[in-house]
């Protein structure tokens, strides 16, 4: 999976604790993150946020001259962008009105880098889409702007169905997807008894994106469980 | 309030034997006395047997002996008034001097239906005349003057039995009025005692005959309520100074464990200092996981965490839990495997899903914490006509029969009411057995048939969508 274009993005860091805001600076930049802002109150935010247009805020909660959940408010009066909170307030109300305002995800201290690098990266996914989503498999190419996959240089179309599937899966690639997941994926809220129905629909898939549907190697079963689609490169 | 009906019931159960049983008495005791107040012989039976008894001879009028001392002996006397001339043509010897020798019709009437110079007498029809019995002054009354309606004698049984209905209904509704002072003062009493035993507050209005008695229950409902108010402070206040230090600890921890991780991904650094690093790493993890407990655990315990339960289907949870911990990668030393069955699909429970997601982890980490040199770990999911069953097994050290049974039955440590300084086991089972009380369900510790630790959580099941 290409991800590398997620990394131009602009990321503002707001935390009150100067330590942490260089650790979390550190882990982003490491990873390969270009444009990395951090501020250590409100005002500072504000500020930054004017002139640094951020595609991505990570905010704490308890600032010095106000809160991260006033904060958010605020920032998404000038731009419609993403933001995840970073904080040691672990109760659930304080989740439920982060996320209730309009947070993409909600993060408690003390974190692993590794943890964070995935959250922050599965949010940049959701929202910026890769302008050419062109994924490529070990014997074949899904184009999802086409519904179709490119094998052994035909083209082969993909139904609504077979697409929803693959989209999630994608997204998801090189880990597990349970079946109750794809099942709401493809047949919605209530998704319970459609299992046979997804086999059906796996196995065409693999009719198209596997040479040899019976020794799948993109889209392995993990049995009882789900599928994993493996993706080249990742 | 039941027992107020079944006091009722019993005071008026005994109130009516009472008045069934006074009324048997009575009848018996006038029937004694009736009979023993009636002359074995009745005096006109004497009159009549005397009639008969009398003789006409050629010397006169003769009457048998046994006959004249039986009148001797009651004292009474006897004349034989004639048919047609109404003079007495026979007497005995004790016949009074005033009494008369010659009867009109008017007082030959009247000596039937009542008395000669005060002295009752009866009277037996002879061949020969109108034989009158004289009895002795005041041994009988004779209801010369008394007389009934018909329909009056006629109708006494049945009226008998209307007059004892009615009294029965007067003295119950006397009893009523009595009592129902008193009855109108124990309601608000039992009502009270209930109320009491439920923890709610009570306020009995003081007054009436039970006075004392209401004013003791509304203070006894006040120290109670008192001492539950000072308890949900206490533990409002615990829960909230773990949920303080928890907070305060997470972001210095933040900063260990982000700079053991930078020092443990450093090329810069040797192999023995990237392990100590990684070991920085791993037990701040596990402070982070202890914290994460104790706070969890504690708001549990103190019913701050409420359960929002609704129907979930018990394998896409538990499902969505193992492949978690499959997409985390954490180490292939620890290889789950689902073992429910193909055909099951759907066993619907009434959940809380991040509690059930979070017990279901707890027992797989334990797997993982528990067996250094790595183990395999089973999860199945299966149901019986009631329950659904959840279970996380290994194939690891396991523990010993003590061990499990401390686990089954020993109290935690944290929820433990006596002094201890043991610490029997992490917080982790606490909070699945906490979550699992929470759902009704219960937790069950036990060997693994494949050689580990076996731990089963029944959850009662929802029949349908």
């Amino acid at each position: 999976m290409n991800d590398e274009y997620l990394l131009n993005k602009r990321i503002l860091l707001v935390d009150d604790e100067p330590e942490l805001l260089n650790i979390v600076f550190s882990v982003l930049t490491e990873y390969g993150f270009q444009n990395v802002k951090t501020a250590k109150s409100v005002k500072e935010a504000l500020e930054e946020a004017e002139k640094f247009r951020p595609e991505l805020a990570i905010l704490d909660v308890m600032l010095p001259d106000g809160n991260g959940f006033d904060l958010m408010e605020q920032l998404k009066k000038n731009g419609s962008y993403p933001v995840l909170f970073l904080t040691a307030r672990g109760e659930d109300d304080d989740k439920f009105k982060g996320f209730g305002l309009g947070a993409d995800d909600y993060m408690i201290k003390p974190f692993s880098s590794k943890e964070l690098l995935f959250r922050v990266m599965a949010i940049l996914r959701r929202c910026y889409k890769d302008e050419n989503p062109l994924v490529q498999l070990h014997n074949s190419r899904i184009d999802f702007s086409r519904a179709e996959v490119l094998k052994n240089g035909e083209h082969i179309p993909l139904t609504a169905k077979e697409h929803d599937l693959l989209s999630v899966l994608y997204r998801n690639a090189g880990r597990i997807v349970t079946i109750d997941a794809l099942c709401e994926a493809a047949w919605g809220d209530n998704p319970f008894g459609y299992e046979n129905s997804l086999m059906a629909h796996i196995r065409r898939i693999r009719e198209k994106i596997e040479l040899n549907p019976s020794q799948p190697v993109s889209l392995v079963t993990i049995k009882g469980l789900g599928y994993k689609l493996i993706v080249e490169g990742k | 309030m039941k027992s107020i009906s079944k006091l009722i019931r019993r005071f008026v159960g005994i109130m009516m034997l009472s008045i069934i049983f006074l009324v048997i008495i009575n009848v018996t005791f006038y029937a004694i006395v009736f009979v023993k107040n009636t002359p074995a012989f009745s005096p006109w039976d004497m009159a009549q047997q005397t009639a008969d008894a009398l003789q006409l001879t050629d010397t006169g009028f003769f009457l048998p002996d046994d006959i004249a001392a039986k009148l001797k002996e009651q004292n009474v006397w006897a004349v034989l008034i004639d048919d047609d001339t109404r003079k007495v043509t026979w007497q005995t010897n004790n016949v009074p001097d005033n009494i008369p020798m010659r009867y009109t019709l008017s007082d030959i009437a009247n000596l039937t239906r009542g008395y000669v110079d005060g002295y009752p007498t009866f009277t037996g029809e002879s061949p020969n005349g109108l034989l009158v019995l004289g009895y002795p002054k005041d041994s009988f009354w004779k209801h010369t003057r008394a007389s009934w309606d018909y329909d009056f004698i006629a109708n006494l049984p049945k009226n008998i039995i209307i007059i004892l209905a009615v009294n029965t209904v007067l003295i119950f509704l006397i009893y009523a009025a009595a009592n129902s002072k008193l009855l109108h003062s124990i309601k608000p009493i039992t009502n009270g005692i209930q109320n009491l035993s439920s923890g709610s507050p009570v306020c009995i209005k003081e007054k009436g005959v039970l006075t004392e008695l209401a004013e003791k229950i509304n203070k006894t409902s006040e120290i109670l309520q008192k001492q539950a108010e000072q308890l949900r402070k206490k533990e409002t206040a615990r829960a909230n100074w773990i949920a303080g230090v928890s907070h305060d600890v997470r972001t210095p921890l933040s900063m260990v464990m982000s700079y053991a991780e930078q020092l443990e991904n450093s090329k810069n650094l040797s192999e023995i200092q990237r392990k100590k690093a990684a070991a920085i790493v791993k037990q701040s993890k596990r402070m982070k996981d202890l914290i994460n407990d104790l706070n969890l655990a504690s708001k549990l315990e103190y019913d701050m965490q409420p359960l929002t339960l609704k129907q979930e289907n018990a394998i896409s949870i538990v499902r969505q839990v193992i492949v978690d911990f499959m997409n985390m990668e954490i180490d292939d030393s620890f290889p789950i495997e689902w073992k429910a069955a193909d055909t099951l699909s759907v066993c619907y429970i009434n959940a809380d899903t991040d509690l059930l997601k979070r017990a279901i982890s707890n027992l797989i980490q334990n797997s993982i914490n528990h067996n250094e040199n790595g183990c395999v770990i089973y999860a199945s999911v299966d149901e019986d006509n009631y329950t659904c069953r959840i279970c996380i097994e290994d194939n690891g050290i396991g523990a010993s029969d003590e061990q499990i049974d401390i686990l089954n039955n020993t109290p935690h440590y944290m929820i433990c009411d006596t002094n201890t300084s043991e610490q029997r086991h992490g917080l982790g089972l606490l909070i699945v057995k906490q979550i699992i009380n929470g759902h009704n369900g219960k937790v069950i510790i036990d060997h693994s048939e494949y050689g580990g630790f076996k731990v089963m959580l029944i959850i009662p099941r929802q029949s349908t969508t």
